[in-house]
């Protein structure tokens, strides 16, 4: 890294003192140049893909999108420091692979120390997304439940309401999210779903489906080894030995 | 609870050695009052009473497993009065048998025994019932020092659920970013840094120092909701307005401590944390004819999705005023468009 060397800076946080603090604490390094703040989620995503910074400081619980729910949509996702007050999530996913994240309130040492983590960083071009993926995924071991579901659609972002989801189609690495009105591609697994979602509503009747019991309208006999399930919405979708054995209990039958 | 002479040596040392003083009053009795040698008088005594000592044991079986109640009363007569004969029988017929043998020879003290029965029998009796209250005194103590504890345990646990609910109470995020706010004041403004220090701590102090039953006036309860909302002002900025239109005639009205709170936290959750536009927290307080209500309306962000566990601080606050006020329509909840109204009726 040369002196001349000049890195733009994105802050997201809701609270103008939390963000007034990295302003602040940023003020010693004249490389790390601040090229905007913002205060959500929605916001804080088309900053980044506009102006594409090289290191964000990230707030977790914000309006419209987390923090998380953020990043998770990022293609190629920039170092991120979190700067976060109190998350179970982040710290059993911090204390696996000690990056940079920040617990609010935090002092200018401990800040000192996360940037020049990062200005490590960026100075050797290797951009930690491996770190940041790592993080993604301790948090998916989580068996917390989702309450909804953030998705992009070329810039625009969809926020889906589990109860909206009808069903999910496995689509190679990616699955299709169903719902009333659209479609939504999502790179996630199946497994990610089975695991996050409501197991007494969601239930994966196949390797490749999972359906929302409100959605169902009716099972029927299809061959020896399977089943159809008939959705409201008159989809047809197969259902395997197992499968239906596991929907056969979340109905009661 | 097991057999208090078998508990330890200590109990059976004390045990035997009341015996060992009974029989040592009877053998002065013996000796001096009606000089009979030293040897007969120790004999006498010691047998008589050790005999008792050790048959009259199991009492303490009868003792245990019949614990009188008002039905099995005529149970706990029989059992006594059987076992009070067969111990009895055999004390005085094994002593009697004993002592004859040994003296054979000592026609006096023959006659003595013979003259002696109906005296040594109600000494048995006698006996029995002392040794049969004790028993029944120990278990007495016994369950009661069990209750005691039992009830030092309860406590403890009452006292944690308390603290656990009021530990709740404080939302752990609200606390860190408000000291996060606090740290980045003492930058921009140390003046304002302590102001909220001050009332983060008087906040602090108002949800910790009060029980979780207890009751106070709404004018006290309304500063806490003030400061409350002060700190999240800190926090939000323009985002958060508040306005508190209270009237004077509510002040007094005495309501379960912490109880308004959770209504404030959760009017800044759903509306604040979720909204990127500005919300505006609107309290009205007014006296009605045998009710006191409280109409709290606040805006949010219709299209914001709400978190698993949202409405927990609602059935709390429900479940408070049932409890307190035995009636569950005193809260009523309801949205329109993008406003949430809270309506709280507290009885006179």
């Amino acid at each position: 890294m040369t002196k001349e060397d000049k890195y733009n800076v994105l802050i997201i946080d809701d609270e103008p003192p939390a963000r007034l603090i990295i302003r602040d604490y940023l003020k010693e390094y004249p490389s790390l140049e601040i090229a905007g703040e913002f205060s959500d989620g929605f916001s804080g995503l088309k900053a980044i893909q506009e102006l594409k910074p090289d290191l964000i400081f990230l707030d977790i619980q914000m309006p419209k999108l987390t923090g998380f729910e953020l990043l998770d949509l990022l293609d190629d996702p920039p170092l991120i420091i979190f700067s976060t007050a109190f998350d179970q999530f982040a710290i059993k996913a911090f204390e696996m692979n000690a990056i940079d994240y920040l617990l609010k309130p935090y002092s200018r040492d401990r800040f000192a120390k996360a940037v020049e983590k990062a200005l490590n960083g960026l100075g050797s071009g290797n951009r930690e997304t491996k770190s940041v993926k790592r993080i993604l995924d301790a948090i998916d071991e989580q068996p917390d439940l989702l309450a909804r579901i953030a998705v992009k659609i070329r810039h625009k972002v969809h926020v889906i309401p589990v109860q909206d989801i009808r069903y999910i189609e496995a689509d190679g690495d990616y699955v299709t999210i169903h719902t009333e009105k659209d479609k939504f591609l999502k790179e996630k697994t199946m497994k990610y779903f089975e695991t996050h979602l409501d197991p007494a509503r969601f239930i994966r009747i196949h390797r490749s489906t999972i359906i929302n019991i409100d959605f169902m309208d009716k099972l029927e006999y299809y061959d020896k080894e399977s089943y159809a399930v008939l959705m409201k919405d008159g989809a047809s979708l197969r259902a395997s030995t197992s499968g239906y054995k596991v929907l056969k209990e979340a109905l009661k039958l | 609870m097991q057999h208090p002479v078998f508990q330890n040596t200590k109990a059976i040392i004390i045990y035997f050695g009341i015996w060992i003083i009974l029989a040592g009053i009877q053998f002065i009795i013996l000796y001096f009052q009606y000089h009979f040698p030293i040897e007969i008088a120790m004999a006498d005594s010691l047998v008589f009473n050790l005999l008792f000592a050790v048959i009259c044991l199991p009492v303490w079986f009868v003792v245990r497993y019949t614990t009188p109640t008002s039905k099995n009363r005529f149970n706990v007569v029989f059992n006594h009065i059987t076992s009070l004969v067969l111990i009895i029988v055999i004390w005085f017929g094994g002593g009697y048998s004993i002592l004859s043998l040994m003296f054979q020879d000592q026609t006096v003290y023959n006659d003595f025994l013979s003259i002696s029965i109906p005296v040594r029998l109600i000494s048995g009796l006698l006996l029995y019932i002392l040794v049969g209250l004790t028993f029944y005194l120990l278990i007495y103590n016994y369950n009661l020092q069990e209750k005691l504890k039992m009830e030092a345990r309860l406590n403890t646990l009452l006292k944690e659920t308390e603290l656990n609910m009021l530990k709740s109470q404080i939302n752990p995020h609200f606390l860190f970013n408000s000291l996060n706010s606090i740290s980045s004041l003492t930058v921009s403004n140390p003046e304002k840094a302590r102001d909220m220090v001050i009332k983060l701590s008087d906040f602090l102090r108002y949800s910790v120092s009060s029980g979780a039953d207890s009751m106070t006036p709404l004018s006290i309860e309304f500063e806490n909701i003030k400061r409350y909302l002060e700190i999240e002002k800190i926090r939000f900025g323009e985002k958060l307005v508040y306005e508190l239109q209270v009237g004077d005639n509510c002040l007094d009205q005495q309501i379960p401590v912490m109880l308004l709170q959770p209504l404030y936290e959760n009017a800044v959750k759903h509306g604040v944390y979720e909204s990127t536009n500005q919300v505006r927290i609107e309290t009205e307080c007014r006296v009605e004819p045998g009710y006191t209500e409280i109409n709290i309306v606040n805006d949010f962000d219709p299209d914001a999705i709400p978190r698993i566990g949202a409405g927990v601080g609602l059935n709390n606050i429900s479940e408070r005023l049932r409890l307190t006020y035995l009636r569950n329509d005193l809260l009523k909840t309801w949205k329109d468009g993008n406003r949430f109204y809270v309506r709280l009726r507290i009885p006179e």
